[in-house]
């Protein structure tokens, strides 16, 4: 069963990763040089972080269901276009470490 | 849960994360070298794009020797996930598994009859002679564990702690082992640039998916090998962190140093391989 479920994180990150790239290659037609924020893939990043990163607080869903779906967004805007989403990447798994940090060790 | 479907799980795995970890390793090369680089996902990509062409054969292919030796690299590599994650056998069918996987560079060179794959058939004998010196380090394992089945090192070392810190250099050694694995590291001379892609130059379509994909299980297994005989067994994220951590580093090597030329290549491998053997067998009577 572990198994299973391991290789449906892996799918689940690939699937994302190509995904990311399709997509962000149909909207940006041009190499990363203007270095603004993409505001949805900034949403896709910290909803996928704080789905990976705090399943365990995720009482609603099963925690591999969580970890599944949130590889799948984070692996979106991870496998963007070389340059784009680097960004977003980085501020979601702050915003998800944040909110880890005060579920799990203040609270 | 049924054997099949153990073992097929476990070559899915091997298959899908050794192909991102070669990914993640072109990306890691880039960045240290100041481009952009591919997408991670880009060596996977590439994978399933050859599977989708047409496959052509050269006039000068030795048949039916060139089409059989790309499929008999993949068995021999799903043989080493079986013998590894899926019944933790013995070590000495991995190092058999790894003498193969010589043979099969070497016959993959030469039976495309490219003089770029006769360079790296050729070469691929000659490193022969230094990486098997390399592989001696299972002997050392032996030595100190007194067995050559990974289960059993296993609960050594759960035991005793990670043979990482009891001999250490034979965990050098087989650092080195890997780097000669890896794409253009000073070690990789049966792949070189100045041989284009060695003995993998003249196959195209499905024969270099075949290729890539036993490529992709080989560098999977060769991380699981190292990270599971040196450090014990790890939890599939520690795992995955190790095998991360290995790669960009070996990405580093790569990225930052030169190709050597075969002879001075296969010469340094031999005296890491002197170092490693007598060192270890030294610590082990003063440890």
């Amino acid at each position: 069963m572990d198994l299973i479920i391991y290789l449906a994180y892996i799918l689940s990150f690939v699937i994302g990763m190509i995904v990311g790239l399709l997509l962000s290659y149909k909207k940006y037609t041009e190499p990363f040089v203007s270095k603004n924020i993409d505001v949805v893939a900034l949403v896709i990043s910290i909803i996928g972080w704080i789905l990976l990163l705090n399943s365990q607080l995720i009482m609603l869903i099963p925690q591999y269901i969580s970890i599944t779906v949130g590889l799948f967004f984070v692996a979106t805007v991870l496998g963007m276009r070389p340059g784009y989403g680097r960004y977003e990447l980085a501020i979601g798994f702050v915003v998800s470490g944040l909110i880890w940090l005060v579920g799990m060790v203040l609270l | 849960m049924n054997l099949m479907a153990n073992i097929l799980l476990n070559v899915l795995i091997a298959f899908l994360i050794g192909s991102l970890l070669l990914g993640l390793y072109r990306k890691v090369v880039a960045r240290v070298q100041t481009r952009p680089g591919p997408p991670i996902i880009q060596y996977l990509l590439h994978l399933l794009k050859f599977y989708i062409k047409e496959s052509s054969f050269t006039k000068t292919a030795a048949m039916p020797f060139y089409l059989g030796i790309a499929s008999i690299m993949m068995v021999i590599w799903i043989t080493a996930v079986i013998v590894g994650p899926v019944v933790q056998g013995s070590l000495l069918i991995i190092f058999a598994v790894y003498a193969l996987h010589k043979i099969v560079e070497h016959n993959a060179g030469s039976s495309s009859g490219s003089p770029y794959g006769k360079l790296s058939c050729v070469r691929a004998v000659y490193s022969a002679a230094a990486e098997v010196p390399l592989f001696s380090v299972l002997v050392i394992i032996y030595l100190k564990t007194g067995s050559m089945g990974i289960a059993d090192i296993i609960n050594y070392q759960a035991v005793h702690g990670p043979l990482l810190y009891s001999i250490p250099l034979a965990a050098a050694m087989f650092f080195v082992l890997i780097v000669s694995k890896a794409q253009y590291t000073p070690f990789s001379i049966t792949k070189g640039k100045d041989i284009v892609s060695g003995y993998e130059t003249e196959h195209y379509g499905l024969l270099r998916g075949y290729l890539m994909i036993s490529e992709s299980i080989m560098w999977y297994m060769l991380l699981w090998v190292f990270l599971t005989v040196f450090l014990g067994a790890l939890g599939p994220l520690w795992l995955l962190i190790g095998m991360v951590v290995m790669t960009v580093g070996i990405a580093f090597i790569s990225a930052t140093s030169p190709l050597l030329n075969p002879n001075h290549s296969v010469v340094l491998q031999i005296i890491f391989a002197a170092i490693g053997i007598i060192g270890s067998i030294l610590l082990m009577n003063v440890i």
